[in-house]
Order: structure tokens, then sequence, then C-alpha cells
């Protein structure tokens, strides 16, 4: 095959690897873009979300003094489990039931103690993670087909990175030469375009498709119950660990930051950035907070009466590859640093949707310019029609096509 | 990707595929918007608007103690990887004892004790939720066993028939007889 030929070849599949689902693929990139900030679209929305400080140096209450504010507010409610969102401008999510039966989250003031609201009815960052990430097809036996068919897509995105780096030749050009030309026509600034962007979000692109097949390993995985995961499976606190009561109601429990502390002191480093409640008279006490690596949390589960630290599982308790598999969802959704690395994940969010669309409007251009000409051709000598098409040749590493 | 040079003018079928071919899979969009509906009424469910479940079974006295037992959802059981299919029920404890009890437990068939007493509810009590293991080979006729134990050591049981429990559940187990 002559050099020009595979090169039109790989133009080829560059080309088909996103055009004929062109719309699927750019409502994923748009909904997985607002997912990243969907949070932070909520805490703006919603006031309830925000932790206000009563003053500039009100210290943040322990999770004690929380759950006494709660029970002083409401004491019928019961509380499930707390967690503190990494970022110090969002109150605490608490999730609690009702008298009545229902479940809810209620945010509470991290300084105050106050419940300032519960979660609204309709929840826009589930929605845009079940958007984008199972095109909300429920999940009824294993993974939903609609995950299948969301995180397929990493694939032709992988290949659409592939090739869009062989195709253009001499890419590394381009960072020291950036091109992006307004005065020649929409066809030409689309291309420039799509090529600029495309160089300076390789490495957005390698991680979005990597950890997206990633979920496509993950589902496949599971649904045929084959486990990587070298966690133990923790059994109940056993029944004798569990105090008797002479006068016929629950023994007590020991408080949650003295539960913290021994945990703490067990395992040097813990942050307790979550709490997870015993869910009846048999189960543990979690507690569990990011390490030094940001992309994976640590927990402690603790017997809730005497404290003893029944499992723990640390960073150092994860195999190579689950130090590999664990950081694929935090890498994907950019969810590991604070608001700075959700801006730059949503920032190049918006430039993979805009390169699904430029490269749907440089293939329609090029369409329309090579049928306008093939019929002149059909009426015109071969040679006067190829000099009505210079600038494709010309200006562009694709004009070869 | 150029048009073809033929003789004959291609007919408007064609040309009608050549212009939508590739605008063809905005039809996937119709995925998502077919979905929505059961996505809020699921999204409801888990809110807890429509209360314990899909399905209120009503109030069961179990000894001095009584719960509210509901189907979560109104259906058979669904298949749950190698654990086989599984059956997702919902209680509330009455109110006056909470504080006593310590354990509720759910079982098909009788327990010989209170260490078979089955799978345990999880939650609050004021909605607890347990996923009980539901054998295909299981008689439809079969008793939906309530165990629940007290802080003072107390044990109190209470069986309903599984028809009563889950219509649903026993037309699933009428249709797997056939198996061996």
């Amino acid at each position: 095959m002559s050099k020009k030929s595979r090169s039109k070849l790989w133009f080829l599949v560059h080309s088909w690897l996103a055009l004929p689902i062109w719309f699927f693929v750019l409502i994923v990139c748009v909904t997985g873009t607002l997912a990243v900030v969907s949070q932070e679209i909520v805490w703006l929305v919603n006031p309830d979300m925000r932790a206000s400080k009563p003053s500039d140096d009100a210290p943040l209450l322990s999770y004690d003094q929380v759950i006494a504010a709660i029970k002083q507010a409401q004491p019928q409610t019961q509380v499930q489990g707390i967690a503190r969102p990494d970022e110090s401008h969002f109150a605490l999510e608490v999730k609690v039931t009702y008298p009545d039966g229902r479940p809810d989250t209620v945010y509470v003031n991290p300084y105050s103690g106050v419940v300032q609201g519960s979660a609204p009815a309709f929840n826009f960052r589930g929605f845009t993670r079940a958007l984008h990430g199972w095109w909300l097809v429920p999940f009824t036996n294993g993974y939903s087909w609609g995950w299948y068919l969301v995180s397929l897509l990493g694939l032709p995105l992988l290949a659409s990175l592939i090739t869009g780096l062989v195709v253009y030749k001499r890419f590394w050009k381009g960072f020291f030469r950036p091109t992006l030309r307004f005065r020649h026509g929409a066809r030409i600034f689309w291309g420039d375009f799509h090529r600029l962007s495309g160089i300076w979000s390789i490495w957005f692109i390698a991680v979005i498709s990597i950890t997206g097949t990633w979920f496509l390993i993950e589902a496949s995985l599971f649904d045929n119950q084959i486990s990587i995961s070298s966690a133990p499976v923790i059994p109940v606190v056993a029944r004798e660990d569990v105090p008797l009561s002479a006068d016929g109601v629950a023994p007590p429990q020991l408080s949650l930051d003295r539960a913290i502390e021994i945990a703490q002191q067990r395992i040097p480093g813990l942050e307790a950035s979550f709490i997870s409640l015993p869910g009846n008279a048999y189960s543990h006490l979690e507690i569990g907070g990011r390490g030094w690596y940001p992309l994976m949390y640590q927990t402690a589960t603790l017997n809730p009466y005497n404290g003893d630290v029944a499992a723990s599982r640390l960073l150092t308790d994860r195999t190579a590859l689950e130090f590999v598999t664990e950081s694929m969802r935090p890498l994907h959704t950019g969810d590991f640093g604070g608001i700075w690395i959700k801006l730059i994940w949503f920032f190049f969010g918006l430039i993979l949707s805009m390169m699904v669309l430029s490269g749907l409007l440089i293939w329609t251009k090029r369409t329309t310019l090579a049928t306008a000409n093939a019929f002149k051709r059909s009426q015109k000598p071969v040679r006067v029609a190829q000099s009505l098409q210079p600038s494709m040749h010309r200006d562009s590493p694709e004009g070869n096509l | 990707m150029t048009a073809p040079n033929t003789a004959s003018p291609p007919s408007r079928l064609s040309l009608f595929w050549r212009k939508w071919r590739f605008h063809l899979n905005v039809l996937l969009l119709l995925i998502p918007l077919g979905f929505m509906p059961k996505y809020f009424s699921e999204a409801a469910l888990f809110r807890g608007d429509t209360g314990l479940g899909e399905r209120e079974i009503g109030e069961v006295q179990v000894g001095p103690w009584s719960l509210r037992l509901a189907e979560f959802r109104n259906e058979a059981p669904r298949p749950n990887g190698p654990a086989g299919p599984m059956k997702h029920f919902n209680a509330a404890l009455c109110q006056a004892c909470i504080s006593q009890v310590k354990a509720t437990y759910l079982r098909i068939g009788k327990p010989r004790s209170l260490r078979a007493a089955g799978v345990i509810f999880f939650g609050s009590p004021y909605r607890m939720g347990a996923l009980l293991p539901v054998p295909a080979k299981t008689q439809p006729d079969a008793e939906l066993w309530i165990t629940l134990e007290g802080w003072d050591g107390s044990m109190h049981q209470a069986a309903i028939p599984l028809s009563q429990a889950s219509p649903a559940t026993v037309a699933w187990l009428n249709t797997q007889g056939a198996r061996p």
C-alpha cells in the first residue's frame, strides 16, 4: 500500500469512529461534563447546601456535637450516617430516617449544627450521573445494558485519539505553532479548532477513554461473577460481643468522637470524612476518609460497644492491581482534589464535546464541497474540477482525501 | 463518501438515506426519554414517597411487639448473581417496641433456633430492609417467619403465609415448579 493510500485509510477510520454515532457521543460528553460540576451547580442554586460561617473564627463541630444538635432540633429523627464533603464550602450531608418511615438526606451546617434543609426531591447530581453513566436504563440483574452502551464508547474514543495522532502528521509542531484561522471560512476554522484542541487534550482523552473502558471491564467482571477484590468479608459482631442488658433496653454505644480517636490511634493518618452508624445491633460502625493518596479511601470498622477495631482497609492493604483499578473512577470524574481539579475536568470536558461537534462540522462541510465538486466534475472536464478544490489540498493534513 | 457517478439518478429514498444516515443516531435519545418515567418512579420509591414499599402487607403481631411489613417491589424475586433470587422486604417496628427490640429476622420456614433465624434487617427501626433469598424450589404454600429478639434476651416469632406476604413471589414459584 502506498503511503498516501495508507494515510487515507487511517483518516477514513478516524472519521468513521464517531460519525455514525456522533450525537450519542456528544450527549454523553455533555452530560459527563455537567456531572463533574453537578455538586457545585446544586450548591449555587440551593443555599441550604452551603456551609456559611457564623463568624470568622467559628470552629467546626465534632461529629458528636452534630448528632446532638440534630437530636435537639428533631428528637424523633434517626441518623444513619454523616459525610463531610471535600470542599469546606459544602454543608455536612446527613442520612436520616423520619418516624413516618421516610429516608432523607439533610444539609447540616458544620459550624452551628443547624439543619438547613433537605435534599430536593429532584436530585440533579444523581440524574446527570445516571444519564451520563447508564443512559437511565435501570439495573435489574447486574449492570444495566445502558452502562455497557455508554462504557463501550471508551473504545472508539481511544481509537479516535490514536488514529487522530496518526493522521495529524507531526502533531507536536502544533504545540509550538498554534494555528486557529478565523478568516478562511468555517471549514478551515473548525479543522484548526479540532486539531488544536485535540493536541492539548491528548492527556484528557487518554484518561477518559482508558477509565471509560475500565467501566466496561468492571461491569463484565461483575456480571460474570469474577472478583479481583482483596478486601476480606467482615463477619458481623459476635453474639457474645454485644453486651447483655438487664433492663431490656439497648446498651450504650461508644461516642463517635471516642470511636474516631480509637481508630486514629490504631491507624495513623486515618481521616474521618464520613461515618456510617451501625445498621443493626450486630453491625459495625464505619469510619473513613482519604489518606495521603487522594484517589482512594481508607476505612476502619469498629465494634460500637467496646471500640475493638474489627477490620481496617488501608492503602497498604490494596494490591497493585487494586491501586490501578480503584483509581479509575476518581480519575474519570475529576473528584479527588477539590474544586480546581473539577474545573480543569469541566473545561476539558467542554473541549471534548466541542471536538465531537467540530469533527461533525468538518465532515459535513467537506462532504458538501466534495459533492459539489463531484457534480461539477460530471459536467465539466476532470482537469477543471481538480482546480476547483485547492484549499483542501493545501491547508490541512487530511486534505489528501 | 463522494456521490457516485452513476448514469441513472439516485432514487429519493437513497438520497434521503445519504443525507440523514449519520443523524439517525439521534434516535438513541429515545432510550433515556423512554426510561425517564421509570427513573423518577424509582427515585420516588427510594425516597419513600409510596411508604415502606410498593405493596404494604400490613401490621404483623409478634408476641408483645408488632411490625409493619411491606414488599419493596410488588414483583417476583430478582436474580442476584451466585446468591440466587432475592426478595426485598421492608419493615417498621411499632413505636413502643423500638427501644426493646434488638434485632428482626426473616426466614422462609420455621427457624430451628435464634441462631438460624434467617436474614437480619438493616437500617433505622422506622424503615429497615432485608434481602431474603428465595430458592426457586421453595414450596408455594411455604410460610414467612418473622423473629424478633429483645434486648432482655427474649425471642418472639410469628408466621404469615407466603401468599399473603408476596403474591408475586408465589406466582413466580408456581412457574418454577416444572424445573427439576
